[in-house]
């Protein structure tokens, strides 16, 4: 972020005392738009989820990974003219293969080793994704704009909805269900739980360890990037976009039961409530810091997470 | 390896630590050197560009005249990349390696505020162009120049300009969480209660949040007759937008200048476009200003970019010619004495207005209310300067046309 101090006071929200008076139709109003925003954070979760769960890599580099799908998706939308809406499976497809190459050339040499040269690799994979598409297309910001996006729709007189967030938010939710789908129903899949089991046994049976693991790397990444294709048009782009997802995913991964990828996507639609409401009730400022107090909330009092299992 | 190491890493190191101190031992040189630190890069670089536009203009024009003390002008650019501790980095650099007697810059608020104990410890006079806190000229730093107005001034002009236009009493105030925005609302609270005007609310923000509509939402529960925004370009494109979402309709929508009183600001690409239609904002300057050289700057940096400059140009363009006047005046590269002629200046006319600095370096800069009308900015306040009438109360976004 462009060096914003972090520290001092700061007097939340209103200057007539703190909280505010909200009717219910407004607080209706901030679920639906947390909810809508969730999605995105969703999807995000659930490929940071993915990758943790089968391979128990802890991936630092996950932000960064998003950030080059909203470049990409960028790219598309100025040379190809496609919107996200549009562009997301090239950039799903192209971000598959970066995830691909990137488990089988960086992360299957350190297989087996420490957990922390694992976290160092990530960490720097995630800088040097940062700093390289930096040098590309500069520090600067970017933002698109296409007609779709002044489209609100107003269901009934007191809720309205702003188009191109009901549209990722149905992209999300059929890219997670998809995710779902081939968790749990594909031969693949089923390999990826047998490996999330028991990684010692799993080879034993049969399973090719590293191409299953390069293949759910990179479609977690993917679904990190196609999260990122869907927030390009309401947001805007630059190099270091990506970093408060990363945090944002953990807290979600937590929040989920570590290996749940169905519990980070309600970690994911949650935590946007949360935040919506946050800031609704005491101001925008405090929307980020509630989620780290939950996170560390979860980590003290409930280590296996909120949706998850036992099996932290 | 630990033997392979030593070998080549100490000598490249040392090599390169070599390299560095033998850059240009510049005092040889036939140009005069000035530093200049902006934002080139990161959020703020539109701004940072518009400036180095502005210097631009000025350094052509100026050495076209024969530059300062027998010299051509050299500006020596540092891009801070809209963070302060790369503005700090910058003037650093400039006074130790470039040797540079004076810096202009930063753009941000947040930016200058860094560098302002840096060149009173390095005793290098600062002007600074367009940062508009009131912090950074009140830390009793004698090297420290202001041309442009400040916060108070913000909040006293747009007062001014409401209580002439029909006099709204409660006002809500959302601002971005960095030194500029917190320095607004510090200014506004306090002129605007002084005033009689109720800050029914205050809103901070961060600026990268791709969603503010839970906060709008709680300003449109107060119902405010006025909002004034402390905010950047980007976040000034959101939250206009978001308002429209919202159904947020105060009668006036004001602003402290900056991201809404940017050149990019009422273009669809770049800005919000449709959105920005009717919005006020202080101005520091505009093209059709009255002073004299404004138009003709106006017509140089129409010339140089292709697009009209806003006032943040005018201030990189003002703050160089004040910069060489004091050089000029002093008669030689001694800091000090650059810092003496500037505390003597005393410019009834230069292109934006009068210059003279007070004895906490603040120039008394004359303000200008616009409204963005048909996509463009135009002035609707003092009445002596207006170009066009205010259009108040702006109208209801789900009765706009165009949207």
């Amino acid at each position: 972020m462009a060096g914003r101090p972090r520290g001092g006071m700061r007097r939340p929200g209103s200057g007539a005392g703190g909280r505010h008076r909200v009717d219910f139709y407004t607080s209706l109003q901030a679920v639906v738009n947390g909810l809508l925003t969730g999605g995105l954070y969703a999807l995000v979760g659930m490929g940071m989820a993915l990758i943790f769960g089968v391979m128990r890599i802890v991936n630092f580099a996950h932000g960064a990974f998003m950030m080059l799908g909203m470049y990409a998706a960028y790219v598309l939308f100025l040379d190809g003219h496609l919107n996200p809406y549009v562009s997301f499976p090239i950039v799903a497809l192209v971000m598959y293969a970066v995830g691909h190459v990137t488990y089988m050339g960086l992360l299957r040499p350190i297989h087996g080793q420490s957990d922390f040269m694992q976290i160092l690799l990530t960490l720097g994979i995630g800088l040097a994704l940062t700093d390289g598409i930096q040098l590309v297309f500069g520090a600067d910001y970017h933002q698109i704009n296409f007609p779709l996006l002044s489209k609100n729709i107003h269901l009934g007189t007191h809720i309205t909805v702003n188009a191109p967030w009901v549209v990722s938010f149905g992209i999300a939710l059929v890219v997670g269900a998809g995710l779902y789908f081939f968790v749990m129903r594909t031969m693949i899949g089923r390999a990826a739980r047998a490996i999330a089991q028991n990684r010692n046994a799993a080879p034993l049976m049969g399973i090719h360890l590293h191409r299953v693991q390069a293949f759910w790397f990179g479609l977690g990444v993917a679904a990190a990037a196609v999260a990122g294709a869907l927030l390009l048009p309401v947001f805007y782009l630059y190099p270091g976009v990506g970093d408060q997802f990363t945090l944002k995913a953990f807290v979600m991964v937590v929040l989920g039961g570590m290996e749940s990828i169905v519990g980070a996507a309600m970690a994911g639609l949650l935590l946007g409530v949360v935040e919506s409401l946050t800031s609704l009730y005491w101001g925008n400022e405090w929307a980020l810091l509630v989620d780290f107090v939950i996170f560390i909330l979860v980590l003290s009092l409930r280590p296996s997470g909120i949706f998850g299992r036992q099996k932290a | 390896m630990k033997h392979i190491l030593a070998r080549v890493l100490l000598p490249a190191v040392a090599l390169s630590v070599v390299l560095a101190g033998c850059k240009s031992g510049g005092e040889q040189s036939n140009t005069f050197r000035i530093g200049v630190v902006t934002s080139l890069t990161g959020s703020a670089a539109a701004f940072g560009q518009a400036h180095k536009n502005g210097y631009t203009v000025a350094v052509e024009e100026l050495n076209a005249k024969g530059g300062v003390l027998g010299k051509k002008i050299e500006l020596v650019y540092y891009d801070d990349q809209s963070k302060p501790d790369q503005a700090v980095q910058g003037v650093t650099k400039l006074v130790d390696q470039d040797h540079v007697p004076i810096i202009l810059g930063a753009y941000s608020s947040e930016n200058t505020r860094a560098i302002v104990p840096v060149v009173t410890q390095k005793q290098v006079p600062l002007i600074i162009p367009t940062a508009v806190a009131d912090n950074v000229v009140q830390t009793g730093s004698p090297w420290v120049f202001r041309i442009c107005a400040g916060s108070g001034s913000f909040a006293a002009s747009t007062l001014d300009f409401l209580k002439n236009n029909g006099d709204p009493r409660t006002m809500a105030i959302v601002y971005e969480n960095t030194n500029f925005g917190q320095s607004n609302d510090k200014s506004m609270r306090e002129e605007a209660t002084a005033a009689g005007v109720k800050i029914v609310d205050e809103e901070a923000y961060q600026a990268s949040s791709p969603d503010y509509k839970a906060l709008l939402q709680r300003v449109k529960a107060k119902n405010p007759e006025v909002i004034y925004f402390a905010s950047y370009l980007l976040d000034a494109t959101t939250l206009m937008r978001q308002a429209a979402e919202v159904g947020l309709n105060p009668k006036y929508y004001t602003s402290a200048g900056t991201g809404f009183a940017a050149a990019e600001f009422p273009t669809k690409d770049k800005g919000a476009g449709a959105y920005a239609e009717y919005t006020f904002s202080v101005s520091q300057w505009l093209p059709t200003a009255k002073w004299k050289g404004s138009k003709e700057f106006d017509e140089a940096f129409t010339k140089l970019t292709g697009a009209h400059p806003a006032y943040h140009a005018m201030e990189a363009y003002a703050a160089l010619l004040v910069a060489v006047a004091a050089i000029q005046k002093a008669g030689n590269a001694q800091p000090a004495g650059i810092r003496d002629a500037l505390k003597a200046v005393d410019l009834p006319e230069t292109p934006f207005g009068p210059i003279k600095f007070d004895e906490h370096g603040q120039n008394a800069h004359p303000l200008l209310i616009t409204q963005i009308l048909d996509g463009q900015y135009k002035v609707v306040w003092p009445k002596a300067a207006a170009e066009a009438e205010p259009v108040i109360p702006a109208p209801a976004w789900n009765k706009r046309k165009g949207l």
